[in-house]
């Protein structure tokens, strides 16, 4: 499957944007030499990510926006894996933060913000697939 | 006839030619009618359920 420029362009222009903005807080934080530093390294992930997108695997496939039906289950399967390591992470961290005594809002609004989006997805996603059948049903 | 002339010919990449070569993947049934109607033969000829299950 081919890939045009524009499909190739959204992984690296998101990493760069990315990057611009946790350069432009940098800028604000910590001076302009840091921000510049971070805006280069910002520059050279965005130009692997355009490499990646245009190369012949299933990364490139994802990356160039031309996923196939099995590379779009592999995104799912890999989406479900980092969601739940990130509600572990989540989960360890406010044990941790919570027995030292410190601030563990941050864990918490992590786990809870993916344990929300992970219902609400369920509860939305689920409901269409029932519309969906319904209005199959009455034809 | 190269995985790639196959892939080109399915609208799927050649990693999806080779998962289904190998067994690894089960396609769609829209995709397996395309299968079918690439090299000509009925469905039930391209992909048999009963010896995947063995």
């Amino acid at each position: 499957m081919t890939s045009t420029k524009q499909q190739r362009l959204t992984a690296p222009a998101v990493v760069l944007v990315g990057g611009t903005i946790i350069a432009a807080a940098i800028a604000i934080g910590h001076g302009w030499p840091n921000a510049g530093f971070a805006e280069a390294i910002a520059i050279v992930l965005a130009a692997g990510y355009y490499l990646l997108a245009g190369s012949d695997s299933d990364l490139g496939a994802v990356y160039g926006n031309r996923a196939d039906e099995r590379q779009v289950l592999v995104v799912m399967r890999a989406s479900h894996i980092s969601m739940l390591l990130m509600l572990a992470i989540a989960f360890v961290g406010v044990v941790i933060t919570v027995a030292l005594n410190k601030n563990y809002w941050q864990f918490e609004l992590f786990g809870n913000a993916g344990g929300f989006a992970y219902l609400i997805s369920i509860l939305v996603l689920g409901a269409h697939e029932e519309q969906v059948l319904d209005s199959h049903d009455t034809k | 006839m190269s995985q790639a002339d196959v892939a080109a010919g399915l609208g799927v990449s050649r990693q999806t030619v080779i998962a289904i070569e190998s067994g690894r993947y089960s396609p769609s049934l829209p995709l397996a009618f395309r299968i079918a109607r690439f090299f000509e033969l009925p469905v039930d000829q391209m992909f048999d359920p009963e010896e995947e299950e063995s």
